[in-house]
C-alpha cells in the first residue's frame, strides 16, 4: 500500500489539535522483532548500542509505524543493579537470578549508574543513534521498567509477594531504590532527546489485588511520572494482563496514555477512563500478530478501532504488548494496512459488522 | 483449642484461608496429640483450606501473595501431619504429575501455584523446576511412568518448546502414554488444540478440574 502523507511527529501534532489526519496513529510494539529486519541475532544487541539502534531504525523505516522504542526486555535496569540476565543466542533474554536474595540485603542495593552500569549506557546510545537517525520525524522512546517491576527482579517474585504481605516496609525500600535507579535513567534518557516510556508488569490485576498496587505500584509510577512531566514529557503507561480494577489508579499516576493489554477490554476501557487518558491497545500479540494470518489482523485492527476510535483523549491502534521475536511482517504490515486502509475520518458505519476474532486471553 | 474434631478440622482449615503458618502448625500437632487420623485431618483441614484460598483466588479477593502465604500456611501443616500418615494411606497409588516450566523461561509463580493446587487435591506432582529442556520432561514422565505431563510458560518466545516436547513424545512412539496440558500467560485453547495438547487451563483451580476431567479421577 502507498505510504503515508504525514509523519509521525505531524499526525501527532495534529492529533493534539484536533485537526484532519490521513490515518489513525498505530503501534505495532516491535521489541527484538527488529532483529530479523536486519538479519541479525538477539543476543548481538547485548552491549551494541550501535547495533540495537540500526535495528530500530530499519524497523521503523520497514513498517512505517508511528512511535519508535529502544527495547529488548524488562531486566535491563535489575541488571544494572546486580541481577543476574541470561542471554539465549537468539532469543529474549531472561531473568537466571534475582540481585539479592533476602532481605538483609536490600540496603547492599544502590540506584544504577546510567552511564556506567549494565547494558543502560548501551541502550542510552542507540537512543542517541536513533534520534540522529529519524528524530525529526518519529518520537523516539527509551524503555523504562517500573520500580515494583524491577524489585521483583532485584529479590524474586515469589520472594517479593511474601513480603508484600509480611513486611510491606522491605517492599517500600526496594521500590525506592528501584525508583531512585529509574530517575537517574529517565533522566539521563531525557538528555539524549528521548522519552522513557514505562512498563509496569507485575503490576498486572493478573498478579496483585488492587489495593496491593495502590499499595505498592502507584505511588512509585506516580512519582516517576511527575517528574517527566516536570519536564514537559508526557507519559505511556504499560501494565500486562487484566487491568479493569486499577485503571483509575493508573489514571492517578498522572500518565497521559494507557497501553492496554488484551487480556483488557478496550471498550470498557474507553467508557471508564477515555475522558482521562488516550489509549492505545489491544491487538493480541501471540494468538493474532503471531499465529494470526493477514485477513485475522485486519479483522482485530477493525474490532479496536470500532471499540475506542471516538475515545475522547484518541486511540492509537497497538499490539497489546510487545511483539513475539518471530512474528511474521506480513501480519506488521497488514496492521499498518488495516490502519491506512480505514483512513481518516473513521466512518464507525463501515466497520460495524466487521468480523469478530475471539479474544483468546480472554477465555 | 478447638474441642471437637470437626472444629479442629475446620479451624486448620481456617489456618490455612487466613495464611496462618503457625496456627496451621499448633494445630496440627495438636491433632497429632490427640491420636486424630492424619489423612482426615490433612483433607477436612489443610486441603479443604486450600481449596478454599483457591475459590478466593478464582473470584479475584485473592490474589497470587495471599495464595502463596495460605499454601505455606498448608505445607506447614502438612509437614507436622504426613509422618503420621497411615502406610495404606501414604502409599495409595497416586495419579502422577510431571511439570515445569519449558526452556527459555524463568517465570515460575504460575507453575508453583498449579503445582500447589494439585498437591492439595491429592495428586503426586514431580516438580522439574523452570527453564527445562525438552527432552528432560519426556526422559522423567518416562522414568516416573506419569499420567500427566503439565508444560508453562509467561512468554509468547518459548511457546514452540511446548510443540516441541508434543513432537519428541510422538517421535519416541510414547504419546499416548500421557496426557499433556499446557497453560501460562499466552497460551490459549485455539494454541493447545494446534499443537496437540491435550488440555488448557487458564488458572491454577481449573488446571486440577482439567486434570480430574482428563485422567477420570476423583482424587
Amino acid at each position: 500500500m502507498a505510504r503515508d502523507a504525514m509523519t509521525p511527529k505531524q499526525r501527532f501534532a495534529a492529533y493534539a489539535r484536533g485537526e484532519a489526519l490521513d490515518r489513525l496513529p498505530c503501534v505495532p510494539i516491535v521489541g527484538n522483532t527488529a532483529a530479523r529486519v536486519l538479519g541479525v541475532k538477539v543476543s548481538e544487541f547485548r552491549g551494541n548500542g550501535k547495533l540495537l539502534a540500526a535495528a530500530q531504525v530499519a524497523a521503523y523505516r520497514r513498517f512505517g509505524y508511528d512511535v519508535m522504542r529502544i527495547f529488548t526486555d524488562l531486566y535491563t535496569q535489575a541488571e544494572a543493579m546486580g541481577a543476574r540476565v541470561h542471554y539465549p543466542d537468539d532469543e529474549t533474554a531472561y531473568l537466571a537470578e534475582p540481585a539479592i536474595d533476602s532481605v538483609e540485603k536490600i540496603d547492599s542495593l544502590q540506584p544504577a549508574d546510567p552511564r556506567k552500569a549494565g547494558n543502560l549506557p548501551h541502550h542510552l546510545e542507540a537512543m542517541a543513534r536513533a534520534v540522529d537517525a529519524v528524530g525529526d520525524e518519529v518520537a523516539v522512546n527509551g524503555a523504562l521498567t517500573g520500580p515494583f517491576t524491577t524489585a521483583s527482579f532485584l529479590i524474586g517474585a515469589d520472594r517479593l509477594a511474601r513480603l508484600m504481605l509480611r513486611n510491606p516496609e522491605a517492599v517500600h525500600r526496594l521500590c525506592e531504590v528501584a525508583l531512585q535507579s529509574a530517575l537517574a535513567y529517565a533522566e539521563a534518557i531525557l538528555e539524549v532527546g528521548c522519552a522513557p516510556s514505562l512498563t509496569d508488569a507485575m503490576c498486572s490485576s493478573t498478579v496483585i489485588s488492587a489495593r496491593q498496587f495502590q499499595e505498592f505500584g502507584q505511588p512509585y509510577l506516580r512519582r516517576l511520572v511527575e517528574f517527566l512531566h516536570a519536564r514537559d514529557r508526557a507519559v505511556t503507561l504499560h501494565i500486562c494482563g487484566k487491568t479493569r480494577p486499577i485503571w483509575s489508579a493508573m489514571c492517578d499516576t498522572g500518565a497521559d496514555c494507557l497501553s492496554i493489554d488484551n487480556a483488557a477490554d478496550l471498550a470498557e476501557a474507553k467508557a471508564s477512563i477515555g475522558g482521562r487518558v488516550r489509549l492505545m491497545g489491544n491487538i493480541p500479540p501471540a494468538e493474532v500478530m503471531l499465529l494470526g494470518t493477514p485477513e485475522q489482523v485486519r479483522a482485530d485492527v477493525r474490532r479496536c478501532v470500532r471499540q475506542a476510535h471516538d475515545n475522547p483523549k484518541g486511540l492509537i491502534v497497538a499490539t497489546g504488548c510487545s511483539l513475539p521475536v518471530e512474528t511474521p511482517f506480513a501480519n506488521i504490515d497488514a496492521m499498518l494496512d488495516a490502519v491506512r486502509e480505514i483512513g481518516w475520518p473513521v466512518n464507525a458505519a463501515e466497520l460495524v459488522g466487521a468480523a469478530e476474532l475471539e479474544n483468546p486471553c480472554r477465555a | 483449642m478447638p474441642q471437637s474434631e470437626s472444629e479442629l478440622f475446620r479451624a486448620l482449615s481456617e489456618s490455612v484461608v487466613e495464611m496462618d503458618e503457625d496456627a496451621s502448625r499448633s494445630l496440627s500437632e495438636e491433632a497429632v496429640t490427640r491420636e486424630i487420623d492424619a489423612y482426615t485431618a490433612i483433607e477436612r483441614g489443610l486441603v479443604d483450606g486450600m481449596n478454599r484460598a483457591g475459590d478466593l483466588f478464582e473470584s479475584e479477593e485473592y490474589f497470587i501473595p495471599e495464595l502463596l502465604l495460605c499454601s505455606d500456611a498448608m505445607y506447614a501443616g502438612l509437614d507436622v501431619l504426613r509422618p503420621h500418615l497411615k502406610v495404606k494411606d501414604a502409599a495409595q497409588r497416586k495419579i502422577k504429575i510431571v511439570i515445569g516450566v519449558v526452556e527459555g523461561d524463568t517465570h515460575d509463580i504460575g507453575k508453583n501455584l498449579v503445582k500447589i493446587m494439585l498437591e492439595a487435591s491429592g495428586f503426586a506432582v514431580i516438580d522439574l523446576g523452570r527453564d527445562i529442556a525438552p527432552q528432560r520432561f519426556v526422559d522423567v514422565a518416562l522414568s516416573e511412568n506419569a499420567d500427566v505431563i503439565a508444560l508453562s510458560t509467561l512468554m509468547t518466545t518459548t511457546m514452540d518448546a511446548m510443540a516441541e516436547i508434543i513432537v519428541k513424545l510422538q517421535e519416541a512412539k510414547v504419546r499416548e502414554r500421557f496426557k499433556v496440558i499446557v497453560g501460562g500467560g499466552p497460551v490459549s485453547p485455539a494454541f493447545a488444540k494446534r499443537i496437540n495438547a491435550d488440555g488448557y487451563a487458564n488458572s491454577a483451580p481449573n488446571a486440577v478440574k482439567l486434570v480430574r476431567e482428563l485422567v477420570g479421577a476423583v482424587a
